[in-house]
Parts: C-alpha cells; structure tokens; sequence
C-alpha cells in the first residue's frame, strides 16, 4: 500500500485555516448582531475551527492509502467514515492530473480517475509529487487501455 | 428531415402564451411604478402582451426552418439554433433509450416528442419537439434496424438473414384493468404524506373548544389522508393505464398512459440492473414491480427519477419470470445483516423519540400553552418506544444481500422492498464504508456501483465488517472473470463467423 506525500497535511492545513477563517468570520457578525461581542467569540470559534482541522488533517493523512492491483485501483480513506473503494481498470473513462494554487506551491498534485457509476463518478488521490502523479496517470491510462477490449462500456 | 409543421403553432401557442403573459405582468407591475415614460394600462399593455405572442411566434417559425436532423448509418444528426448554430452527431452505439411521449392536445394534433437519451450528461441528449407520430415511430424503428445492421456488418452476418423485427415482436407483458385498479390501489406513494405539511393552510379556523379542534384535527387528517390516497391512486392510473410490454429482437418496448402516452424503447444489451419493488400492501398480497434500470433516463422524468421502463405490478413469480427473460439470473439465498445490526436501529430510533421528546417538552416549557390534551405533549413520542423493537426488527429483517454465479443481488426497505439485481459485468466501482457507528458494532455497508441513472444504488447495509470487505473482493473478481467470460465468447463467436465464411 502507498501513502501520500507528507506534504499533503500542509496542503490540507491550509484548507483548514481558510474555513476556520470564514466560519470565524461568520461567527463574529452573527454575535455581533445578537449576543453582543464580535471579536472575542470570532476569534474562539476560529481557533477552534483551525484546531479541528488540524487535527482532522493529520489524521485523514494516517488513513489515506491507495495501491495499483493487478486488475483494479484500490483506495482507503475516511477518518469518521471510512471508505475504502475498488475502480476496476476497465471502468476508467479518463484520468486526468490537477494541481491547485496550494498544491502548486508545495510541489504536490492529485490524480483524479473517472468511471461512468452514477456515484462516486470520479475518485481523486491528493498528495501526490507532480512525478507520481504523472507516472501513476500514465499507468491507469496503459493499463485502461489494456483492459478495454470490450466494445460497450456502458 | 424537418420538424413536423403542426409544431409552430403548438408551440407558438404554448411558448408565445406565457411571453405574452409576463410581459402583461411586468407591464402592470411597472406601470404602477411609473418608472417608464408611456403610462402602462389598458391599449399599451394589450399591445406589449401582443408583441410577446407576436416575437414568441415569429421565434417559432424561425426554429423550424433552421432545425434539420437526419438518421444516417453512423447515427442520428441535428443541426439547430437561430442565432447560434449547433450540430450534433449522436453514434447510434451510444443510444441508450428512444422514447416517445405524447400528451392528449399532441395526440389531436398527431404530433410527438422524440427524445434520444445516452449515457452521458445530466439530461436528455436530444429532444425532436416535435415530429409527426408516425415519423417518430419510423425514427425509433430505424434506430434499432440500423444499430443491428452495424452489430451484423460487426460480426460479419447478412443483415437480410434477419427476419422482420415487426413480426417477431412478442409480448411479454399487458396490464389487465383489474391489475390496473388494484395498481391504483396498493401503490400509495409515502412521499405524498409530505403535502400533509400544507394541511394547517387548508384547515378552516374554526373558534371553539380546543379539544373540538384536536378531534377535528384529527378527523381533517384522516380525510385528507384519504384524500391523497385517491389522488396518488388516480396519478398512477393515468399513469400505466393500458400498459404494454413486448419484445422486440433485442429491445424491450413498452405503451403506457392514459393523458400523456408514451412509447419507448429499451436495448436490452444496456441493461445495467433490475429493481424488484414490493411495498408492504403488494407483500401482503403477492404482487411486486419490476424496473429495467439503463444508463439512460425514464421519458418525463427528472435525472434523479427511477425507470419507467417496467413492469408496473404483476404477480411475484410473473415479475420473476419476466426479470429473469431481461437478465437470466437465479435468487440465491440472502444473508441477513448480523443481529448486533438490529440493535443499533433500535438504539437509533429510540435516540430519535428521545430526542423528539425532549424538542417537544422544551417547546411546552418555554413558549407552550397547555396541550389540549390531558397530558404533556411530551409523552407522545415516548408511546412510540413501545414500537421500536418491532421497527428495529423489521428493518433488519428486509435488508440483506445474496451472492449469486452471475450477479449480486441486495434487499432494503420495509415500507419499500426494494432488490437490486446487478450483473457483474456491469460493476463500475464496489465502495466500502463505515461510519463511526458502524465502526463500534464492527459493521459495514457495501455499495455496488453501476452506470444505471434510475437513482438508488444496490448496497449490501450494515453487513459484518470483514464480510464486508470480501463481499468488495469478490464482487471485483467476479467482475474480471464476467470480463474474461465474455471476451472468450465474443472471440468463439468471431472464430465462427470466420470459419463459416471459409
């Protein structure tokens, strides 16, 4: 089994600090105009936001692992519930490589892989050195085409 | 091809009638504000009405000399659009369903909506509004005719060895009017019971006695209940009336509708999984429904709406039968979610009373006058704990999943029944999951994903975890080895084809 990149808990961190700031400042303007204080109870509820993500990152990162199988792509993850799922080569429609700002800047990329299922249509996997992922793209891609020796997919 | 003429004033009327209706409303809204330099009443506002049904209709005209669609051998081809163009070739390959509706005006007019669905997108990948009913027959008989010519020049047959498909139509399936009633009857749809919550507006306020007002309540509810039921039952009358299954060579047929016709088609080789609905009255009486589930959406129905493409009620061993001529698939024993699993509903739905109690018994103590009724409000939901055993039990009795040689099979609901049946040829993803509080009764849910857009996927819920994770495993290898089935028998079949020719 593979994990991803350490990295990744950064990148996720930096989520985290820009919901804790939003719901902060959400937090502030609905106390402002109800109990009172603004700042104080904006504050505590980002700081507890931040904290939860945090931790929320650190742990989603010690679930998340994924290997290449002979016949199918397998994924675990979740940290409250856990999900673990199997993408038969076959079913690949196309797989595609992201890099966000963030994933830019530290040096990361995800893969994201789509099927034709009507749910869970496309299973990504962050944290990813730009390498990996393109190498791992390169792989689903041969081994798709490989697989895909029947006319109907659908 | 042109649309059929009959479609410009049909739908200059219907479009042109509601431009010409809110250019009149937002005339008057406007005119009242006096934000325009021409006073907005009378003359002025029947002529703005005007030019909405005037440019609706000159609109019309103008989409019918530009759209042009045309069937060729690769697949169906539209050009449309007045002020932006679009062509649009659909291969015949990737037609999932040809569907036909017709309401009660376009059956005067003989008109008819065509609409062409794929696997693809979010809705309907081309609608034909609308084209002669006779053209439209022609187009979907068409579709099918050259979609087996392109398997047979494939496989290397003559296509003229066929006979003619309209000949060897047979039905499978026609609902007779006592079916219909009974249909009518038993299929009350629960999600009706959400117009319940419009009951208060419609209740007259009668001042009184507030325990006349409770009966009264009470007695209003039961009406309306009773209400809905003849509404859902008229619903679903209208709705399969003279209901037709047949088949066709390789694709399934069905008529149904009493207002709204419809006639579709259904290629049994994009058959992606078959659902077996019972609700609890059906059950009791012996009687289930079945629905072909393809990668397509049902005629007039919403992304996330079910098939329509079934059979509306039959017998349970003739709704067996039938599944069984769509997909051959035998009805292995199920297994049942271990019995720590009923527990966990139990201890769910009493948190739920619990919880409803104590909203309730807050609500009284804060803001409430007393209850019309001898006793706190309170106490209502905590009766309901008396049935929770038997609920938790029930659950837990209806759900389960069965591993069977060719397909996985799985069973939810208690009000609903419903069983999915799901070749494994057509898996895309198995997903396994676990919440938290799966996590503590080491409990597990297994989805099996398929490309059908009916809504409602086949899920093993609550199994045991590490049954769970083989169910995931096996699922994926019997998956492969469907694969590898097939591929051998696609590989015979050409082997054969070639040393016939020889």
């Amino acid at each position: 089994m593979e994990v991803l990149n350490p990295r990744v808990r950064l990148a996720w961190g930096v989520g985290a600090v820009v919901t804790a700031v939003i719901v902060g400042v959400l937090a502030a303007v609905v106390s402002r105009f109800t109990l009172g204080p603004g700042v104080t109870v904006g504050l505590a509820v980002a700081l507890g936001a931040l904290a939860l993500g945090l931790v929320f990152a650190v742990l989603r990162y010690r679930t998340w692992r994924f290997e290449v199988r002979d016949d199918d792509l397998y994924l675990e993850r979740g940290v409250l519930t856990r999900v673990n799922t199997v993408v038969p080569f076959v079913r690949v429609q196309h797989v595609d490589t992201q890099r966000g700002p963030v994933e830019r800047a530290l040096g990361l990329a995800s893969v994201v892989v789509y099927t034709a299922g009507s749910r869970g249509a496309d299973v990504s996997i962050p944290g990813l050195t730009p390498e990996r992922a393109d190498d791992l793209q390169e792989q689903l891609r041969r081994l798709a085409i490989e697989s895909e020796r029947e006319t109907d997919a659908v | 091809m042109k649309l059929h003429p009959l479609s410009i004033p049909y739908r200059a009327a219907s479009r042109g009638l509601s431009a010409g209706l809110m250019l009149f409303f937002v005339g008057r809204s406007l005119g009242d504000a006096e934000a325009l330099p021409v006073p907005m009443a009378g003359p002025a506002l029947v002529t703005l009405a005007a030019v909405g049904v005037v440019g609706a209709a000159a609109w019309q005209v103008a989409y019918y000399r530009r759209f042009e669609y045309r069937l060729t051998g690769d697949g169906l081809e539209i050009a449309s659009g007045v002020v932006s163009r679009r062509n649009r070739e659909i291969p015949l390959g990737r037609i999932q369903n040809v569907d036909i509706s017709r309401n009660v005006i376009q059956r005067a007019l003989g008109v008819a909506v065509l609409d062409i669905e794929t696997a693809g997108g979010g809705a309907t990948e081309a609608s034909l509004r609308y084209v002669g009913y006779d053209e439209a027959k022609r187009v979907q008989r068409e579709i099918q005719r050259l979609k087996r010519g392109a398997e047979d020049a494939e496989s290397g047959t003559e296509p003229d060895e066929r006979a003619d498909p309209e000949e060897r139509g047979t039905v499978l399936f026609e609902l007779q009017s006592g079916e219909l009633l009974l249909l009518s009857a038993l299929s009350f749809d629960f999600r009706y019971l959400s117009l319940l919550a419009f009951g208060p507006a419609a209740l007259p306020f009668v001042p009184g006695v507030a325990e006349l007002a409770f009966l009264g309540g009470m007695l209003l509810v039961a009406l309306l209940v009773v209400a809905l039921w003849v509404l859902s039952a008229g619903m679903t009358f209208a709705r399969y009336y003279d209901f037709r299954l047949t088949r066709l060579g390789d694709e399934l047929r069905y008529e149904r509708g009493l207002l709204q016709r419809y006639d579709g088609s259904i290629p049994l080789g994009k058959v992606q999984a078959l659902t077996l609905d019972a609700n609890v009255l059906m059950r009791r009486f012996g009687y289930a429904t079945l629905a072909v589930e393809t990668a397509g959406y049902g005629p007039g129905q919403a992304p996330s709406g079910g098939s329509e493409a079934a059979v509306p009620l039959a017998t349970r061993e003739r709704v067996l039968r039938l599944a069984r001529e769509v997909e051959d698939f035998e009805v292995p024993a199920f297994s049942r979610p271990p019995e720590r699993a009923r527990t966990r509903y139990a201890v769910r739905y009493a948190l739920v009373l619990a919880g409803l109690a104590a909203v309730l018994f807050a609500l009284q103590a804060v803001v409430g006058p007393p209850a019309p009724i001898p006793f706190p409000l309170a106490v209502v939901p905590l009766a309901f704990l008396l049935v929770v055993p038997v609920a938790a039990h029930l659950k837990w009795r209806n759900r389960g999943y069965a591993v069977g040689e060719d397909h996985v099979l799985t069973r939810n609901g208690f009000w609903t029944r419903t069983t999915k049946v799901v070749p494994y040829y057509r898996v895309q993803t198995v997903i396994q999951s676990a919440t938290v509080f799966q996590r503590r009764r080491r409990l597990a849910s297994v989805v099996v994903d398929t490309a059908s857009s009916a809504g409602g996927v086949a899920a093993a819920v609550d199994v045991d975890a590490e049954t769970a994770r083989e169910l995931r495993e096996t699922v994926g290898e019997k998956l492969q080895a469907s694969l590898a089935a097939r591929r051998g028998e696609a590989d015979r079949e050409s082997d054969l084809d070639s040393s016939r020719r020889d």
